[in-house]
């Protein structure tokens, strides 16, 4: 791999306003706060005006809201050029996590830096399809099936380093991040069916490689109602708050599974649960129109991106945002079983929020630094 | 200079960026796709299946709970309280709902300071078995100040909920249980005649007496209280109630003051006094001796008192006054009398010779004097209790006339009296030997039926309520305990050819007490009013009583003694009947605690002068 030499003053644009100023993305910007101001409210009303909550997730918000703006302004050919060490970083913190790793939750997932706690695999949720796409950069579309092949490995070994986490749904997410960046690069049809094909024949023996506790949370998907207190409960009580929800729901606030106990986590992985039951059949359409038009943003900032590099990172990003919306979703309406992750965006929490808006400063970064075409 | 991140030709730029669009297009169908899958699926959860999952969410906050009705309260003709209601307190725990059951173990034995933490203990032990998503009431009781203590550190105890109840109580104890009866526990018989709806939140119902009979009225009906809960099922807030309807409070007939009074005439002895208003069918005292405390009964009996009550041979459960089924004895020979004079089988003048004995089908019927009344009429053989006199008037009558003319007095027939159970007794007739027993009717059996033996059994009640109709001169009425009540029966009057043959009979009765040969003149002296009264002593041997077999032999030899009465005779106010079970002769024992209880009654009521009153609650 040859490393070029950039002029910047080549690759930026002349500056108009101060959004571009600042390396923003207008309408992308527009539909995140958007979705930011739901989840604000939304986490108010679950948390049962709790104020508290409610200042901490906004304050986090800011942060986020900052770090994307930062990282918008990293061209990405400085981010091309730290990729392969970004990598090799992310999978010794990995192997760190295994060997030194706080047990929080039955799974060893935490780095205790002394100062804060880190997750790893949430920086990896950047860094591999990253990593993959700067595999791709310089190959052609469709690429040969030897490169595809040392894609598939890094995706295989990083996702395996979090599996043994253990952390099944992050390490399939994560994968699923790489796996995106192969199919944009141009993955045969042919592969992609047989690999589907292979996964659920698969299945049986990932049954057996399990623990038992992700065995439960698929048996009880399967069948909710066979464990209606224990692990069965969550889905059942979700259900209900957004069944009964109806078309136009209870109004803010009006979440009576969430207010009374009913619904576990409701800030959280549930969210999704308590705005539905809010805002009904209406709210979710909505939410899912501000998502597809988030994510409509991202894959036309791909096709608008001038290298592979760029433009698989971009494709890759969204449609992992969309495999989140998808996952959580589907989890809490019943659909598929219960993995612990947050609904983008909504959900308060820490870390995925920021990774999140770390990966949209990308984005925008890649649609504000393009090179001259005139040059 | 070239450019790594550029595409080499145009050509081939416009190749690749073909393949990626494509791609792009096809990911975000894709994205669209699932995004419309997702919104069906809402669209099934929220709008398909709405109804369903609006009534789950509304079930999982809203628990009904019902609101047991307050019993009502009992209380005398004075308004003085037979039966109250008590709060109690109680701590119920499901264990599904429960954080921590070892620490409310622990902060139980703290706060029942005093009660054995061993027996704690080894409740916690049994509970941690039982279904867990049960209610359980603990097993120990808790006082107010306790339930207080609880209340304060409820917040820690989810799952645990103190509830206050209330208790019957009968302040007077054992007095008058065979009227008022007592509640207890439903039991599974009587869980099958429920409505169900009335009785949810309540465990208890009137089992006896009064509060057995007007158990409707009583019960009153239930509330129901929608509760909102969170998923630990504490108690949020209270959305709709409807209250219960209480019970409704009865007054009885009874005088609570007399009643103990008639009680403690019996000091050990066994039997039954039945006092009433002649006039209105009013019952003042329903005595049945021995009693019990129907407050054991409340919360279900301990095994202990309940085999005491049960091997006691003298039976206090029996309710004698309804039940107690006794040979009149004497006490037939007014009625009797009556109806030989009516329907002139003799004439109230006409006298009769009796050497002390009647010789009849050879055989001899003796007289209870022995030396005999010599000539004797009606009224010196109604107030001499002569036998013989009666024996050779019955074979002039026949046994069916003697039932013809006591059946319109209430012998033989239940009395209709609002306490469940009652006893009809025997008022014989040939058709009624013939059906019972299927045998024909032998004269001899008139005879000794003329003085209340032979097959005659009669009820306490029904011997006063007869000896009401007479001290009303035919006016019917029907004994009652519940003052409100107008069971109007006036209407009802025995027809009478000959007003005076009322004088007749009574009279004899009057010379009973205040005559100079009066069987019971000893009781009569010195009253400040008049009384027409009747003795009466039957035998007991012979006759089929096989539930008193557990007595003693020879007590259980003795004669029962009897004494019917009213007073005054130109105004009745009470009538008296009188049984006390081996008492001896009816003049001896019977007859001075009949006039004991007229004094008491009378007296207080002619001076218009009430002790009692005051005692209100």
């Amino acid at each position: 791999m040859k490393l070029k030499n950039i002029q910047p003053q080549q690759v930026y644009r002349h500056n108009k306003g101060l959004l571009n100023a600042l390396h923003i993305d207008g309408w992308l910007l527009l539909g995140l706060l958007l979705l930011l101001s739901i989840s604000v409210a939304i986490v108010y009303s679950a948390s049962g005006g709790d104020e508290a909550v409610t200042v901490r997730h906004v304050i986090r918000i800011g942060i986020a809201l900052v770090l994307m703006v930062g990282f918008a302004q990293i061209p990405p050919n400085i981010i091309y050029i730290f990729t392969p060490w970004l990598f090799a970083a992310g999978i010794l913190m990995l192997i760190a996590v295994i060997l030194f790793g706080d047990v929080g939750k039955g799974a060893q997932r935490w780095l205790d830096l002394g100062v804060a706690k880190f997750q790893p695999s949430e920086l990896m949720k950047l860094v591999l399809p990253i990593t993959v796409a700067w595999l791709f950069a310089h190959s052609q579309f469709p690429p040969s099936y030897k490169r595809l092949f040392s894609g598939a490995i890094i995706i295989a070994f990083t996702a395996s380093l979090i599996v043994v986490q253990p952390d099944l749904g992050t390490s399939l997410l994560i994968a699923m991040s790489g796996l995106f960046v192969l199919f944009f690069a141009g993955l045969p049809w042919k592969v992609i069916l047989a690999a589907i094909t292979a996964t659920v024949a698969s299945a049986p023996i990932a049954w057996h490689f399990m623990h038992a506790y992700q065995k439960q949370r698929v048996l009880t998907f399967l069948n909710p109602e066979s464990d209606p207190l224990g692990s069965g409960y969550h889905i059942i009580q979700s259900k209900i708050a957004i069944g009964s929800g109806g078309i136009e729901g209870k109004g803010f606030l009006g979440s009576t599974q969430a207010h009374l106990d009913f619904l576990p986590e409701s800030t959280t992985d549930f969210i999704f649960s308590v705005l539905s039951e809010e805002f009904g059949l209406l709210g979710v359409i909505t939410l899912l129109l501000l998502y597809s038009a988030v994510i409509a943003r991202g894959l036309y900032i791909a096709s608008q991106a001038q290298d592979n590099f760029t433009r698989l990172i971009a494709a890759s990003l969204s449609m992992t945002l969309f495999v989140y919306i998808f996952v959580n979703i589907g989890m809490v309406s019943g659909l598929l079983p219960v993995v612990g992750l947050p609904l983008p965006l909504i959900s308060y929490g820490g870390s995925s929020m920021i990774t999140l808006m770390i990966s949209f400063g990308l984005l925008m970064s890649i649609h504000t630094h393009k090179r001259l075409l005139t040059d | 200079m070239p450019d790594p991140l550029k595409f080499n030709s145009d050509a081939e730029a416009f190749q690749q960026k073909r393949l990626f669009r494509f791609r792009l297009y096809f990911a975000y169908g894709f994205v669209l796709l699932l995004f419309v899958f997702l919104i069906s699926r809402m669209a099934h959860l929220q709008w398909y299946n709405y109804e369903r999952y609006h009534g789950l969410a509304e079930g999982n906050r809203i628990s009904i709970e019902t609101l047991p009705p307050t019993r009502g309260k009992i209380y005398d003709r004075n308004h003085i309280l037979l039966a109250d209601n008590q709060p109690v307190y109680a701590l119920s725990m499901i264990r599904e709902k429960m954080d921590d059951i070892h620490a409310f173990e622990l902060a139980l034995m703290n706060l029942l300071e005093g009660s054995d933490p061993e027996k704690i203990e080894a409740y916690f032990k049994k509970f941690r078995q039982l279904n867990r998503s049960k209610a359980y009431t603990l097993p120990f009781s808790v006082s107010e100040e306790q339930a207080a203590r609880f209340s304060v550190m409820s917040y820690k105890f989810p799952g645990v909920t103190l509830t206050a109840r209330l208790k019957r109580v009968y302040p007077h104890k054992s007095t008058a249980v065979h009227a008022l009866g007592y509640v207890g526990r439903i039991n599974v018989k009587e869980l099958k005649k429920l409505n169900e709806q009335e009785y949810l939140g309540t465990n208890i119902i009137g089992k006896a007496g009064i509060e057995r009979f007007y158990e409707d009225r009583l019960h009153g009906s239930p509330g129901v209280q929608q509760i909102e809960t969170n998923a630990r099922g504490r108690i949020l807030r209270k959305l709709e109630t409807t209250p219960a309807t209480p019970g409704e409070d009865i007054h009885l007939t009874l005088d609570i003051e007399l009643q103990k009074y008639a009680e403690s005439l019996f000091k050990d002895k066994v039997g039954s006094i039945i006092a009433l208003d002649p006039q209105n069918g009013e019952i003042l005292a329903f005595a049945s001796m021995p009693t019990f405390d129907p407050n054991l009964f409340v919360d279900g009996i301990d095994q202990k008192n309940y085999s005491r009550l049960l091997n006691d041979p003298h039976r206090p459960f029996i309710n004698r006054a309804i039940n107690g089924q006794y040979p009149p004895g004497s006490t037939i020979k007014p009625f009797v009398a009556l109806g030989a004079i009516e329907k002139d089988y003799i004439s109230p003048t006409k006298k009769i010779y009796d050497p002390g004995y009647f010789d009849y089908a050879g055989h001899r019927y003796r007289d209870w004097k022995r030396t005999g009344h010599g000539l004797i009429d009606l009224n010196a053989a109604i107030a001499q209790s002569c036998d013989t006199y009666f024996y050779e008037l019955s074979l002039t009558m026949g046994v069916d006339a003697i039932h013809d003319a006591m059946s319109p007095f209430g012998f033989g027939e239940k009395t209709n009296i609002d306490i469940i159970g009652e006893s009809k007794g025997i008022l014989p007739s040939q058709q009624w030997k013939m059906e019972t027993k299927g045998k024909p009717w032998y004269r001899g059996e008139t005879i000794i039926s003329s003085i209340g033996q032979g097959y005659n059994l009669t009820t306490p009640l029904q011997l006063a309520k007869a000896t009401a109709i007479l001290a009303n001169r035919g006016k019917i009425i029907q004994p009652h305990l519940l003052k409100d009540e107008l069971k109007d029966s006036s209407s009802s009057q025995i027809a009478i050819k000959k007003i005076s043959n009322w004088d007749s009979v009574i009279q004899g009765m009057v010379d009973v007490m205040h005559g100079k040969k009066g069987t019971a003149r000893r009781h009569g002296k010195g009253l400040p009013f008049k009384v027409a009264g009747k003795t009466g002593t039957a035998q007991v041997f012979g006759l089929n009583q096989g539930k008193y077999n557990a007595d003693e032999l020879a007590k259980r030899l003795h004669d029962h003694s009897l004494f019917i009465g009213f007073a005054p005779v130109d105004n009745p106010k009470i009538a008296v009947a009188v049984i006390v079970e081996n008492g001896g002769s009816g003049s001896k024992t019977a007859a001075p605690m009949a006039i004991n209880l007229m004094k008491h009654y009378l007296e207080e009521k002619l001076t218009g002068i009430s002790t009692q009153t005051e005692s209100k609650q």
